[in-house]
C-alpha cells in the first residue's frame, strides 16, 4: 500500500511549532488521519483537513504556552540575542559607513545584506537556545523595522519596497534561517545523534 | 487519535489534535494520566504512538467532576419544579 505524505508546509509548520515531548505522536496521528482521508474520500479533502487541523492546532498550542508562563524565558532570551546582535550589526554598520564604503550608493546596497545575515544569525542563536524565542525575535525585528520606517530613521531617499523588503524578509529570515540549518529537526532524529 | 475522535462522537464537536495533546499533557503533569511509547508503523510515517491511561487520581477526579456535574443537575430540576 502507498502512503501519501502531507503537505511540507504543515509538517514544517507543526515540527516547528509543536513541542518535542508529544511532536512524534502528534504527528504520526495527523499523518495516519490524513492517509485514511486521503484513501476515503480523497486527496484535496484530505489536504483541506490537515491544513485545518494545523492552524486550530497552532492555536491551541500557543494559548496552552501562553497560559503555562513559558513565554517569558522566551521572551527572555529573544531580548538577550536581540540585544547581542543588535550591537554586533551596529558595530558592522558603522565599520562599514567609516571605513569601507562611506558612499550612500554603497550602503544602500550594503545594508540588506548586514540586516538580513544579523537577523538570520540572531535566529539561529535564538532557535538554538530555545525554539520560542525565535517567534518573539522576529516579532522585535518587524517591531524595529516599523517604528524606523515610521519615524525615517534613514536619511538616504529610497523606494517603498526597499522599506517592505526590510520589513517582510527580516522576520521571515529570523523564521526561516534555523529550518534550513536543520535547527528545527528534533534532536534525536538527527543523524549521527 | 483515539482520544479525539471518542470526545468528538460524544460531544459532537470538532476538536483539533493540538487541542487534545495540550489537555492530555496538562493532565499528565497533574498526574491523572500517565503515558508511554506505543509502535511505530509506516501508515504513521514512522512515528510512534503514544498510549495514555488513567490514574488513581484521575479517576478520583473523574469521581469529583461526575458528583459535582449530578449535584448541579439535581439543583437545576428542584428549580424548575419550584
Amino acid at each position: 500500500m502507498r502512503y501519501d505524505s502531507p503537505p511540507a508546509l504543515v509538517r514544517w509548520l507543526l515540527e516547528s511549532v509543536v513541542p518535542a515531548r508529544y511532536r512524534e505522536a502528534m504527528l504520526g496521528d495527523l499523518i495516519e488521519e490524513y492517509n485514511l482521508r486521503a484513501e476515503s474520500a480523497s486527496p484535496l479533502i484530505a489536504s483541506r483537513w490537515i491544513w485545518s487541523q494545523a492552524c486550530r492546532s497552532v492555536a491551541s498550542i500557543a494559548w496552552s504556552w501562553l497560559c503555562s508562563g513559558n513565554w517569558l524565558a522566551s521572551m527572555s532570551i529573544a531580548a538577550g540575542v536581540y540585544i547581542v546582535v543588535g550591537m554586533l550589526k551596529l558595530a558592522v554598520d558603522l565599520s562599514i559607513s567609516k571605513l569601507v564604503a562611506p558612499q550612500q550608493a554603497t550602503q544602500v546596497v550594503l545594508a540588506p545584506v548586514v540586516f538580513l545575515s544579523a537577523a538570520a544569525i540572531g535566529g539561529c542563536v535564538a532557535a538554538r537556545v530555545r525554539r520560542g524565542a525565535m517567534i518573539f525575535l522576529a516579532l522585535m525585528v518587524m517591531i524595529t523595522v516599523a517604528v524606523s520606517i515610521e519615524r525615517k530613521v534613514c536619511t538616504i531617499p529610497v523606494p517603498w519596497w526597499y522599506e517592505f523588503g526590510f520589513l517582510t524578509l527580516g522576520p521571515l529570515a529570523v523564521l526561516i534561517t534555523p529550518a534550513l540549518a536543520g535547527l528545527l529537526v528534533p534532536r534525536a532524529a538527527q543523524p549521527g545523534k | 487519535m483515539i482520544v479525539r475522535r471518542e470526545i468528538e462522537k460524544r460531544t459532537g464537536r470538532s476538536i483539533s489534535i493540538g487541542a487534545a495533546y495540550a489537555t492530555l499533557e496538562r493532565l499528565e503533569a497533574k498526574g491523572y494520566v500517565s503515558s508511554f511509547t506505543g509502535e511505530a508503523t509506516a501508515e504513521r510515517g514512522g512515528r510512534a504512538k503514544r498510549l495514555f491511561r488513567i490514574e488513581a487520581s484521575g479517576q478520583k477526579a473523574l469521581q469529583v467532576s461526575e458528583q459535582t456535574i449530578r449535584s448541579m443537575t439535581g439543583l437545576k430540576s428542584r428549580w424548575e419544579s419550584l
